[in-house]
């Protein structure tokens, strides 16, 4: 399943600067809070989903190369946070739903950890 | 936590629920020995049966163990007489109770849970089980109808003691009288000290519901001072104290400390400000919701803050021939969190003004 | 959807103290009404999680408290974590029952949304989550 559908699907706001999202498929989903976590699992070119917006996340991300963060609970980021997002070309998403919300809805599309 | 019982038909049927879910807890929790008949009549294998038969006439019992010399070598009962009548009449009546006894024993331990011994009554079919001790020697009998009883004494301990912890706390404020009553509870919050990080807001609760407060104030007066609390242990230099004033129409807690204190009250108000290091966000705090969740939490917020100022402490060295400058924060200083709940008349914790639980009178 | 479900949808466990040795038949049959999944414990209060399935990857004593200050019925600890001795303990005095699962927070969370777990509803007036630049 390709970004686009999922962004689709899910109804995301893209943040960041729009991509040719139709080209990426996300190797796979990973949940977490906690960066150290996410690092340890997450993989590469996969989605996270987090409610954490702080700077950090743009660092997780662009060091491990993810398709895209999709931000909960409309846990809107700070402009800066954004700007260094398109920066480092990482995919902000941003959605009002609860992390259980998403992963289920996730699931349920027949995505998988990866 | 056992429901008290209360008038309308509704509660009732809870509280069965209650009731029935902790008599299965109980029945792991009790042993055989809490429950078991210890005062056993027994025979011994030369006991005519005639006598056995008066023993079982008199005592209003149906069955017996048999011992022999402290030994339990087997168990008769009052079918085992039927037998003994129906074989040869009433001359048997003068045969031993060792022609009929059963010699196959089902026993149970002293020590084991009555979960135990109601899974072999539903096994075997029995009406009685025997009890045997660690040396295995007789040590009682136990029916289901011991179990009954124990589960239902157990039971009723279990409210009774709830409900006078509860009768106890929840008429402190009718049963002393002044102009202001209110109960102080405080609490030393050690700082760093994650692992019992959030017990004095678990007390603070608990004791709330005990003094019936209803389960929203107490959950409300629970998350903020949980967050207080939390705020404390990662921020504060020496930890911070915590006492919660509870009178009958408010709960006023106060949280204090001697630490940095907060540069900008303002900004720290702002969702998402946070001071908290990398390690504490890995921990699951330091998001910079704290504050968020008190203010959202409490009727009224009251913050006094003194920023630490630097203070320049100089020691000399080596005779005086140099000197050592260090900064430490003047002492004094810190942060005052004053936290209000408003209890409407219907919560209020004076009894004779509440609506719910009437049931300890 | 009750306790005993769950041990099925996420393969769970229970993490009992040392003295003892199962669960109560009762704890099984605890009804769950939400779920909510979240590692930020000031995040999880920000939700109506009473009679709720906490799902998180955080082990310390905290989430126990956090839980019981929102009324949580079970807690579910994922990424096949082991919580140390203390948070066991905390919540067996608490009366919170503590599962753990081999699956991700987004399996879990998953499986169970399959399953008909309503999210967790947040509470009017809480903050928005952390949206920090600090």
């Amino acid at each position: 399943m390709t970004l686009q559908e999922i962004i689709d699907r899910l109804n995301l706001t893209v943040l960041t600067e729009k991509k040719d999202f139709t080209a990426i498929t996300p190797s796979g989903v990973y949940a977490s809070d906690l960066l150290s976590c996410v690092m340890a699992g997450a993989h590469r070119r996969g989605l996270w989903i987090t409610l954490q917006s702080h700077v950090n996340i743009v660092a997780v991300a662009a060091l491990l190369d993810l398709s895209a963060v999709i931000i909960t609970e409309g846990s809107t980021p700070e402009p800066d946070v954004i700007q260094k997002a398109n920066r480092e070309e990482v995919t902000l998403l941003l959605t009002p739903a609860p992390t259980y919300t998403v992963a289920g809805k996730l699931w349920e599309l027949g995505l998988r950890e990866g | 936590m056992a429901q008290l019982p209360l008038s309308e038909q509704d509660m009732l049927v809870d509280r069965g629920a209650g009731f029935i879910t902790r008599a299965e807890e109980l029945a792991y929790e009790l042993k055989v020995e809490q429950v078991m008949t210890r005062d056993v009549k027994t025979v011994t294998p030369r006991t005519l049966i005639i006598d056995v038969l008066n023993l079982f006439r008199e005592a209003r019992i149906s069955g017996a163990p048999v011992v022999d010399q402290d030994r339990l070598v087997g168990v008769i009962s009052i079918e085992d007489l039927i037998r003994a009548l129906r074989d040869s009449g009433r001359s048997e009546l003068r045969a031993s109770v060792s022609d009929y006894m059963t010699t196959r024993l089902v026993t149970v331990n002293v020590y084991d849970s009555i979960i135990e011994a109601l899974k072999l009554f539903a096994k075997t079919k029995l009406g009685r089980l025997l009890v045997v001790d660690r040396a295995g020697r007789l040590a009682g009998i136990i029916t289901k109808g011991d179990i009954t009883r124990g589960l239902l004494n157990a039971l009723q301990r279990d409210i009774e003691t709830e409900e006078l912890k509860r009768y106890r706390a929840s008429h402190l404020f009718e049963d002393i009288i002044s102009d202001r009553t209110s109960l102080i509870l405080r609490y030393h919050i050690a700082p760093r000290d994650f692992i019992n990080g959030g017990a004095a807001s678990s007390n603070i609760k608990r004791a709330l519901l005990r003094l019936g407060a209803n389960p929203q104030l107490a959950r409300r007066c629970g998350v903020a001072v949980y967050e207080a609390e939390m705020n404390l242990i990662i921020h504060a230099t020496n930890g911070g104290d915590i006492e919660v004033e509870i009178e009958p129409h408010q709960i006023v807690i106060h949280v204090t400390d001697d630490g940095p204190g907060i540069e900008d009250i303002e900004q720290a108000m702002q969702p998402g400000f946070s001071t908290a290091p990398p390690e504490i966000r890995e921990l699951g705090f330091g998001a910079g919701m704290g504050l968020q969740n008190i203010k959202r939490s409490v009727d009224e917020l009251n913050i006094e803050s003194t920023p630490a100022r630097p203070r320049l402490i100089m020691k000399p060295k080596r005779g005086r021939e140099e000197w050592e400058l260090s900064r430490e924060p003047a002492p004094g200083q810190g942060t005052r969190l004053t936290m209000k709940f408003f209890l409407q008349a219907d919560q209020s914790l004076e009894r004779h003004s509440s609506t719910g639980r009437e049931s300890a009178e | 959807m009750r306790l005993a479900d769950v041990l099925n949808i996420v393969q769970a466990r229970f993490f009992l103290p040392d003295s003892v040795q199962s669960p109560s038949p009762s704890v099984l049959n605890r009804e769950l009404r939400v779920g909510g999944s979240a590692d930020l414990m000031s995040d999880v209060l920000c939700y109506d999680m009473s009679q709720g399935l906490l799902i998180t990857g955080l082990i310390n004593p905290q989430t126990v408290r956090t839980a019981e200050m929102v009324d949580v019925a079970a807690i579910l600890i994922v990424r096949g974590k082991t919580p140390p001795p203390e948070t066991i303990r905390t919540a067996w005095e608490a009366g919170i029952p503590l599962l753990g699962t081999q699956m991700t927070m987004f399996e879990a969370c998953g499986r169970l949304y399959m399953a008909n777990l309503p999210s967790a509803v947040r509470f009017a007036g809480a903050p928005p989550p952390d949206c920090t630049a600090h």
